[in-house]
């Protein structure tokens, strides 16, 4: 690149309108360039495996498909995947804004998905019940799990990330032996199947002659991130979160309450991840296998990450990564490439993207350099003393 | 020809937007203290920058001991003797006194004549010697979170000397100093110069450049206005110099006139969190219209004190009363509501959101209510008028108006924003901690002036300060705090500042 061009390249890198865009959109790019390079050290046309993660996904049509299966049964598979990943991810930003890192996703959507099963799934209630009180009970089951956290914090100070690792173990186990105890499938050992009334997805659903299965939770997902935009962009609740996330010594001398808060967007933190729980264990499958946290809940940190912990950057987050690893099976069986190489395009991606304000510093050095470089030609062309107008608060 | 150790010949540096140093020649002779004089971003500590190699000159050349240098770092400086204490210390807090020295250059012994490792021994010997030598009294075991700022300051000082610096930069040393401490200081100043070393001061406080310096260059808005020697030129015109115009000294205070009683303090007892007693059993009142100033060294409770009045800190004893109504155990908003504004100490950690832009920042007390939130909504559009209005009646100086981040404001701006906001409750009582700290004249001056304007509009004013020079020019009564009593308490007029600074060191009568 010529020295112009980069400079146009810095300066789209560091515009305060578009740096949210284009920073993301350099991570990916450079997370791809590596991943490729290491699909090339394996033998592997990046291009192939690329193309059929999307295949994976539904985006684009496999060379063939089994009895009653289509490109939309793929993606609606995709959807079912992506509509937990999202709220999960929402989930995580609701109480990153407010300073607090939810790293007990997994264990809130666990318990979500299980009390959900328990109480509703055998029930036998007609669908039109069912499914609200499906989702119901898991944004309830979660949000008591969050606020009990933040109660934690509040009262005793205990710090968010260690009870919510310790709750995610208690609720593994516990769960577990519930299950185990009580509602174990004789034949697979998991729980039993959550009855299709109450499951969040509709199975089965002819397409153009596709099998489909679609997910209710996708709907929720895309306008729960709407709200926790509105909350945060427009709302006096949702800028007391914010000043309690920034400074919290300051947001008590302005008046905020600053431990109710922090009880409080635990509480959503944990509705969020109640509700993915319920569209993963009640929507995406019908069952859930003992002692066993979901690796989304913990994905959906990094998708939050990734997406800048906003909650539109956190829709194209997940898209982005659940392809990744909603493709991997078939990427893996087409290629023969062991699957976790999905996880490891994430675990890049992250990398990248944690390195974007770095990318953005060195945009803003360059820029910097660029306005000496030109203002030192100026002087020397003209010989005449700086212009200093516009040093006034130096 | 003089014997010029340091020589900064026609340096420019820009930043994006600002020439912070246009075109700046200085000239430091060995063995003198030499002394940088100007606002908040005049420029002097980014001249210093470049001098300790922190940041390299966009134009000009500078001289070490006649011969031309290139700073890459700062490491490089340190290999020319050139030393440098920073306005924030570079410190590791859980590390020893001696350990903060030696890191980087540590002696090194080998055991069993193969494995290395730090001779800590002999650096804490060496260390105590030089500590001697100078009179910085440091025990080298010691470490850094237990001991005080000033002591700090003196290992910062004993790391320059340790590393055999002859140039000795201070960047605004005073700043965070107690002014007992500022005259210890000024006295190893005064040693260091005494034993030949080269001192640079960067400071925007004339009386200390009177007491110590030998000659001063001042600069104003990145350029060299005039290099003065000091015992010849009164400090006065260096002020005048400094901010670019006639500066009044003494701002023109009208006679007092009270009104009813505003604040009611009686017994208050305040605990810190180790059950500690920091406020005992303080009384007084403010009437409307009355500057009640509260003198005192440094942590002897006056800010515990503000803080149980705002409601920061629980009350353990006693009552508030504002107006007659008891206000000790309303939480913070309702205090606020109930007529009481804060400009708090530390005004980056308490006083602002750094994070957020001026004009959030400018409505902190009101973004809830009406006309700022409606059911619960913000209203931007009333942000947008509240914000560009205060602006310009306060003369705020901000890049990009109301979306200019408060980080990238100047200290004196962001303090601005904050009494800004603060005065415009149209509160009864106000509460001023410490609010001209680290500012230059000109904003001193311009505070100064704002709190004298709302005494005279008849409201209340707790006035917290170390410095005794602005409580004897503003109070109209004096209230002296020694270990979180008040000691005195006395109409300003019968008080010289002799008689309070007896009691601020503790003798119960005068």
């Amino acid at each position: 690149m010529k020295p112009k061009q980069k400079n146009r390249f810095a300066s789209l890198l560091d515009s305060e309108k578009w740096s949210s865009v284009t920073i993301p959109a350099l991570s990916v790019i450079l997370s791809l360039i590596t991943a490729s390079i290491m699909l090339l050290i394996l033998g592997k046309n990046p291009a192939t495996a690329f193309l059929s993660f999307l295949q994976g996904s539904g985006f684009v049509s496999k060379p063939g498909y089994g009895g009653g299966g289509g490109m939309l049964t793929d993606f609606f598979t995709y959807l079912n995947v992506l509509a937990p990943m999202l709220l999960a991810s929402l989930g995580f930003v609701m109480a990153f804004k407010a300073g607090l890192f939810n790293i007990g996703i997994a264990g809130q959507m666990l318990a979500a998905g299980f009390l959900a099963t328990a109480i509703i799934g055998y029930s036998g209630l007609s669908a039109w019940l069912a499914k609200p009180l499906v989702i119901l009970v898991g944004a309830a089951a979660g949000g008591l799990l969050g606020a009990f956290v933040g109660f934690l914090k509040y009262k005793f100070n205990i710090h968010e990330v260690v009870s919510t690792i310790m709750l995610n173990y208690i609720i593994s186990y516990l769960t577990g032996f519930f299950i185990n105890d009580r509602f174990a499938d004789s034949l697979t050992r998991s729980m039993k199947i959550c009855s299709d009334s109450a499951r969040l997805s509709w199975t089965d659903v002819q397409i153009a002659g596709m099998k489909c299965s679609i997910p209710l939770g996708i709907a929720l997902a895309l306008a729960a991130a709407f709200v926790v935009k509105f909350i945060f962009d427009k709302t006096v609740f949702g800028f007391e979160l914010r000043a309690v996330g920034r400074n919290p010594i300051c947001a008590r001398y302005t008046g905020i309450k600053v431990g109710r808060r922090i009880v409080v967007s635990l509480m959503l933190s944990g509705m969020l991840a109640g509700l993915a729980g319920v569209t993963y264990y009640c929507g995406y499958y019908n069952t859930i296998v003992p002692k066993s946290l979901a690796g989304m809940g913990y994905d959906a940190i990094a998708v939050a990450l990734l997406g800048n912990s906003s909650p539109i950057g956190a829709i194209f987050a997940s898209i982005l990564i659940t392809i990744f690893q909603n493709g991997s099976n078939y990427m893996s069986s087409t290629l023969g490439v062991a699957k976790e190489i999905a996880s490891l395009i994430t675990g890049i991606l992250l990398l990248f993207s944690a390195c974007g304000g770095y990318f953005r510093y060195l945009a803003h050095r360059r820029l910097e350099r660029a306005v000496d470089e030109e203002a030192q030609k100026a002087a020397a062309e003209s010989d005449a003393p700086e212009i200093s107008e516009n040093g006034k608060e130096g | 020809m003089e014997d010029y150790i340091v020589e900064m010949r026609h340096i420019t540096k820009r930043f994006p937007g600002i020439v912070a140093n246009d075109d700046v020649t200085i000239q430091v002779k060995r063995g003198e203290v030499y002394a940088l004089l100007g606002e908040n971003g005049a420029g002097k500590s980014t001249l210093m920058s470049m001098l300790f190699g922190m940041y390299q000159a966009d134009m000009g050349e500078i001289l070490i001991e006649g011969k031309p240098v290139h700073f890459r770092s700062s490491n490089d400086a340190t290999a020319h003797n050139i030393g440098m204490v920073h306005q924030h210390f570079k410190l590791v807090d859980n590390y020893t006194v001696a350990e903060n020295i030696v890191l980087g250059v540590e002696p090194m012994k080998k055991a069993l004549g193969v494995l290395p490792y730090v001779d800590m021994k002999t650096a804490n010997r060496e260390i105590a010697e030089l500590s001697k030598t100078y009179g910085l009294e440091v025990n080298p075991t010691n470490k850094i979170e237990d001991i005080p700022v000033s002591v700090r300051q003196r290992v910062e000082i004993l790391k320059m000397l340790y590393r055999k610096a002859e140039i000795l930069i201070f960047d605004e040393p005073t700043a965070v100093l107690t002014p007992q401490e500022i005259e210890f200081l000024l006295k190893i100043i005064d040693g260091l110069r005494k034993s030949g070393k080269t001192i640079i001061l960067i400071t925007h406080k004339i009386e200390e450049i009177k007491k110590i310096a030998d000659r001063c260059a001042i600069l104003y808005r990145g350029r060299l206005v005039k290099v003065l020697d000091v015992p010849s030129t009164s400090s006065q015109d260096m002020a005048n110099l400094m901010v670019g115009r006639q500066v009044d000294f003494n701002p023109h205070k009208s006679p007092a006139n009270y009104r009813d009683t505003v604040l009611d303090v009686e017994h208050l007892t305040v605990r810190n969190a180790n059950k500690f007693d920091v406020v005992k059993d303080v009384s007084f009142h403010i009437r409307g219209g009355e500057i009640f100033a509260i003198a005192g060294v440094s942590g002897n409770g006056q800010v515990e004190l503000a803080d149980a009045i705002a409601g920061m800190l629980k009350i353990h004893e006693g009552t508030v009363k504002l107006c007659g109504e008891e206000i000790g155990s309303l939480p913070i908003r309702q205090r606020t509501e109930a007529g009481i504004s804060y400009i708090p100490e530390d005004r980056q950690g308490t006083g602002v959101f750094l994070d957020f832009n001026l004009g959030d920042n400018l409505a902190l007390r009101q973004y809830y209510r009406a006309p700022f939130a409606k059911k619960g909504i913000l209203q931007f559009n009333e942000f947008e008028k509240y914000a560009n209005d205060l602006i310009q009646r306060y003369d705020i100086r901000c890049g990009q108006g109301r979306k200019t981040s408060l980080r990238s404001m100047s200290g004196g701006n962001q303090q601005k924003a904050i009494i800004a906001r603060e005065i415009e409750e149209h509160a009864k009582l106000i509460i001023f901690v410490q609010p001209t700290r680290g500012l230059d004249i000109g904003a001193i001056e311009n505070i100064h002036r704002q709190i004298l304007a709302e005494r005279d509009k008849g409201v209340a004013v707790l006035l917290v300060s170390l410095e005794l020079d602005e409580i004897m020019e503003l109070a109209d009564t004096i209230g002296v705090i020694y270990n979180g009593e008040l000691l005195k308490i006395a109409d300003a007029s019968t008080l010289t500042s002799h008689d309070v600074g007896k009691y601020m060191m503790g003798v119960k009568e005068a």
